[in-house]
């Protein structure tokens, strides 16, 4: 008994119901039972925040916004109420999916909007959260719209609002449309966005679930994580458990599969689902081509090799054996047809253009690895481009900057440059760019050295 | 206090500091652009990497708290490695033409990049340009140049966090990203120009500065500014006797870093070249004619001797009247209460002071210190024991200028050491009521109504000219040094005051500055105990918390501040 056998679909069972994104049609198919049921056993003592949270937690839920971090680990870091004291607690749904290659938030938004404020109201629940936000990328206008309807279904149902369900427990949601901006996925970016200012990255410590939105404990999940959370409270743990490859990566998990496949689109399995069957469950490569290189986990992961994607358990520890990450699972197949270097380019230019700008290694290092790929696509590199390149992107990285994203924004450089040189160096090698005189990147190393033991550095 | 190792050296810094600030207290220089001792932690430079034990990752050093026992490694391979890398990038968009930047001597990007970085430039690429962004004015007094920002924010967050007026924000995203004013906003607060000294690079510059003299000619002395009673601590920067800037002095227990605009551009008022010369008035005649300064100060002393004769016959008080100022130093009223009253026996000196806007500076000590004065010294008028003159109080003064005294009471001589004392010194009636004298004599730097009035004119130096103390709103006693001798036919109100007492041999007219400091000291409320040396005389210190000492240490190594180690060209030997 594999907790890898295929499932029938839990978040996305809902999938191609007719007018399956109205309240009415949730009710039906059971929905909001698990917030009736939390809510009713509240005043009785029966439900309490502890025991909702030790449920996610024994559900070994991960993220599923990018790092994988244990969910219910995250929300016992909100500091007790004595610790706090006034200050209010605040949940933050992340719904700015801007990675490229990812669309299944939106999935779940526009299906079966019912089913992420669902989650997003346990989560209140168990976080003891008054007034709960859902942060929607900018150019999701429809959704947007969609959601706004759904929240006041809600309200007019009871299911949100002053004493929700007469259990004494007050609940808002609010719908927040983003400016259009990738960085405003990452949380501190996002909470401060929300705040009203510039999306940028905060310096961490301290956290969000110490000091996050307006300054108060602040929790931010995935919309897919939170409709775990509404699963997880309507069948239990062990039933999560059961699902996934192991201890570590459990529970179903939606892959967005796009490319070279002959039928791209989001598709749940269990989390571990080997990289063959998903593969197979896209149709295979399109038009029966060989593979040459899978993005696991959206831009922002390592390139893999086909070889080095064989039979790969598509979870988190299983993609980080692989030296990638499986990130949002944007799973972006690319067969032997594909210019690595082209591709690598534009990549890097969603890059350049995403920076926030705050900090001096990626916002210039972004743009610095753009122009360069771009010349050597353009049919101008010249022979010491390469070793540049891995050396600028070896420089950005690694606690150079405030948030991840030039770690994000290096990794496709460092994995495509070392994986797929050969293709990086045929361009160079037609390249007619004069190579005027530049000494070779090593000869630099040795004057730093120099410099440095002639005590020239302060 | 923490104890913090850095380098193997062991420092104790405050609980609150951060890993830079404990480098910079262990003599462990870590080039930084974005942090600033008196702004928010944004850590967005990345310049001021180094290695902390017991974490993995390269930090910014501004951004890690200290705790007890932490261990800073500064200049491991690693963290060379990551400024290396910082210093690159930032020079890789940078139009890198300092021979003509203006910011050039005075550069935080120049300084740190012979500190670290790479010897040769490895990219190839194009460099990023700010078209209708570059040099630019965005205010009344700062020009941008955009082409040269670094984005280190320090600018914004002084708009934000100092003055509150938040004018300044960043423009567009990744590496598009600039700094400019809020749409429709000019940068115009009162306190401006400081976004200028901010700026580690020459991004933003003053229009009044910008192109006027390289920094590396200025000489540099130490004065104190004389908008009002304030009092921030200015440095007077100047070449071959003109000013070209003033900029503000740090000091934490009045101005800070900053200074306000009204003050840092007088010193356009300090360039003034159309200095008076000794006149006194032809017996019998509408005309004045220049004279020496012996011929001066000996019919000065004619007229006062007369009056004090008369005053002695007709028994009346106040025949000789005599007006201080609160726009002079301590020791000239000082020398004016001495003589005039002490010596000479015609009554205590009065002054009066104009109210002025109010101004107010963020400070470290007072949160905020207020200004609202027109003069910087009226604490020092009173110290020194003149009277404040306040309208209806009955004094002679006030008889003269209540206009009913028009008789044999009014003064035989008006002596008013400053005759820009009051703005009204430019107003006909005002200076008619004063005229009313028989004699009037005045002290002055520029022509006004006032002096086109007098009988005796005696040429004074302006700020710039002449040291002394001023008393600050806080019961500060602050000094101001010689930046410029004035031309030769110019005194300072000491000289013109101890040439005058020589004449009765009441005064010591080899006296300095210094000298007249140290013999009013023990009769001049607040100058008891202090030192004419000692780092900008300090009166009233205020308790130093261990954050403050740390502050002074800290500060001691800040490269923002001005190291007074060139001795300014008109320093008297006495001091040096
Ligand atoms: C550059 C960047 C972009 C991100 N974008 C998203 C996003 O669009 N949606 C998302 O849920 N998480 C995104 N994240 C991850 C969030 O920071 C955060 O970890 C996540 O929302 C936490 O939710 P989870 O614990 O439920 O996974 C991004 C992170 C980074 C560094
Ligand atoms: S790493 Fe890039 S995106 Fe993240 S805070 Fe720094 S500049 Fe912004
Ligand atoms: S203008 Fe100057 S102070 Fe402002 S961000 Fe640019 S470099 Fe920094
Ligand atoms: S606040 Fe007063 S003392 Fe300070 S600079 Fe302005 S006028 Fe001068
Ligand atoms: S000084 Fe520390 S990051 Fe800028």
């Amino acid at each position: 008994m594999s907790g890898l056998a295929p499932i029938e679909p839990v978040l996305l069972s809902r999938r191609g119901k007719p007018d399956s994104a109205s309240i009415e049609t949730y009710l039906e198919d059971g929905g909001y039972a698990s917030w009736k049921k939390v809510l009713g056993g509240a005043k009785s003592g029966e439900w309490t925040p502890a025991k909702v949270t030790d449920l996610v937690k024994a559900s070994g839920l991960r993220g599923r916004g990018g790092a994988g971090f244990p969910c219910g680990m995250k929300w016992t870091f909100v500091p007790p109420k004595e610790k706090r004291g006034d200050k209010p607690v605040y949940l933050l749904c992340n719904a700015d999916e801007s990675e490229p290659g990812t669309f299944k938030d939106r999935l779940l938004m526009e299906m079966d909007p019912h089913q992420v404020l669902e989650g997003m109201m346990l989560a209140s629940f168990a976080l003891d959260v008054k007034h709960a936000y859902l942060y929607i990328r900018g150019e999701m206008v429809h959704v947007a719209e969609l959601l706004n309807k759904a929240v006041a279904d809600a309200y007019a149902k009871g299911f949100l609002g002053k004493d929700v369900l007469g259990s004494g427990r007050n609940l808002d949601i609010t719908i927040h449309r983003g400016a259009g901006a990738y960085i405003c996925g990452e949380e501190t970016a996002l909470i401060e966005s929300l705040e009203g200012k510039r999306g940028h990255p905060r310096i961490k410590p301290p956290f969000p679930a110490v000091s996050g939105v307006w300054e108060c404990p602040t929790v931010v999940n995935n919309v897919e994580t939170l409709c775990c959370v509404k699963h997880i409270l309507d069948r239990g743990p062990e039933w999560f458990k059961s699902i996934g490859r192991n201890e570590k990566n459990t529970g179903p998990k939606l892959y967005c599969i796009s490319g070279h496949v002959e039928k791209p689109g989001v598709y749940e399995a269990p989390l571990g689902v080997s990289w063959n069957t998903l593969l197979a469950m896209a149709g295979g490569v399109k038009g029966g081509r060989k593979l040459k290189a899978v993005i696991p986990g959206g831009p922002s992961a390592a390139m893999l090799t086909a070889k080095e994607v064989e039979n790969l358990p598509m979870d988190f520890d299983g993609v980080a054996a692989a030296k990638s990450m499986l990130g949002s699972a944007a799973i972006i197949v690319m067969d032997e047809t594909t210019d690595i270097p082209k591709a690598v380019t534009s990549i890097a230019k969603f890059f350049a253009h995403e920076s926030c700008g705050q900090c001096t290694p990626c916002r210039e290092g972004t743009p610095w690895m753009h122009k360069m790929l771009k010349r050597i696509v353009n049919g101008e590199g010249k022979k010491t481009d390469l070793d540049l390149l891995l050396q600028i992107a070896g420089q950005m990285g690694n606690g150079m900057t405030i948030c991840v994203f030039a770690d994000a924004a290096i990794a496709p450089v460092l994995s495509g440059i070392t994986k797929f040189r050969e293709e990086f160096e045929a361009y160079v090698a037609k390249s007619n760019h004069p190579d005027f005189a530049l000494a070779a990147p090593e000869d630099l190393t040795n004057k730093v050295a120099d410099r440095t033991a002639a005590g020239i550095h302060s | 206090m923490a104890k913090v190792t850095v380098d193997g050296k062991v420092v104790e810094v405050p609980n609150d500091a951060n890993a830079l600030e404990a480098c910079r207290a262990a003599g462990v220089d870590v080039p930084h652009f974005c942090y600033h001792p008196r702004l928010s932690i944004v850590g967005q430079c990345r310049m001021c990497m180094v290695e902390v034990e017991g974490v993995p990752k390269i930090q910014a050093s501004c951004t890690v708290p200290v705790r007890d026992g932490m261990v800073i490694k500064a200049s491991t391979e690693k963290a060379l490695a990551a400024r290396n890398a910082t210093m690159e990038f930032l020079l890789i968009n940078h139009p890198l033409d300092c021979p003509i930047c203006d910011q050039a001597g005075e550069c935080k990007l120049q300084d740190n990049a012979v500190g670290a970085g790479l010897p040769v430039s490895r990219t190839s690429e194009p460099r990023r340009q700010f078209p209708g962004y570059d040099r630019t004015p965005i205010g009344p007094h700062v020009i941008a140049d955009m082409t040269r920002c670094i984005q280190c924010t320090r600018c914004i967050r002084f708009c934000e966090e100092i003055t509150g007026t938040g004018e300044l924000t960043f423009v567009e995203r990744g590496g598009h990203t600039f700094v400019w004013t809020h749409e429709g906003r000019a940068l115009d607060n009162d306190l401006s120009a400081c976004a200028a000294d901010v700026c580690p690079v020459g991004a933003l510059t003053t229009k009044e500065f910008r192109f006027r003299k390289r920094v590396w000619w200025l000489d540099k002395t130490r004065s104190v500014c004389d908008g009002c009673e304030i009092g921030c601590n200015m440095s007077i920067e100047h070449r071959d006797r003109i000013v070209y800037r003033t900029l503000p002095r740090v000091q934490p227990a009045v101005n800070d870093f900053w200074m306000c605009d009204y003050g840092r551009f007088r010193a356009e008022d300090l360039n003034r070249q159309d200095f008076l010369k000794p006149e006194i008035r032809v017996a019998g005649s509408d005309a004045r004619k220049q004279t020496n300064w012996g011929e001066a100060l000996d019919v000065v002393k004619i007229a006062i001797d007369r009056a004090r004769n008369e005053e002695k016959n007709i028994a009346s008080k106040g025949r000789v009247l005599v007006l201080g100022s609160a726009r002079l130093t301590t020791e000239e009223n000082w020398l004016l209460k001495t003589l005039f009253e002490d010596s000479l026996k015609v009554g205590t000196p009065e002054f009066v002071v104009d109210k002025g806007p109010k101004r107010r500076i963020k400070n470290k000590v007072d949160g905020w210190i207020y200004g609202t004065e027109a003069a910087p010294n009226s604490r020092g008028c009173e110290a020194a024991g003149l009277k404040r003159n306040r309208p209806g109080d009955g004094s002679a003064l006030d008889l003269l200028l209540s206009k009913k005294s028009f008789s044999s009471s009014s003064p035989a001589v008006l002596y008013i050491a400053d005759a820009a004392f009051t703005e009204r010194a430019n107003d006909l009636e005002f200076v008619l009521l004063l005229r009313q004298a028989s004699v009037l004599i005045v002290h002055a730097r520029v022509k006004n109504a006032l002096t086109d009035a007098a009988d005796i004119v005696l040429p004074s130096a302006p700020l710039s000219g002449k040291e002394g103390t001023f008393v600050n709103a806080k019961g500060r006693v602050q000094r101001v040094d010689t930046a410029i001798m004035s031309p030769p036919v110019v005194r300072t109100d000491l000289e013109i005051l101890l040439h005058l007492g020589g004449r009765w041999d009441l005064l010591d007219t080899r006296w300095t500055a210094r000298d007249v400091f140290e013999n009013m000291q023990a009769s001049v409320a607040g100058y008891e105990g202090l030192a004419w040396d000692s780092d900008a005389v300090v009166g009233n210190p205020p308790s130093i918390s261990p954050a403050a000492a740390y502050d002074v240490l800290g500060l001691e190594r800040d490269p923002d501040v001005e190291v007074f180690s060139r001795p300014s060209v008109a320093a008297p030997d006495r001091r040096s």
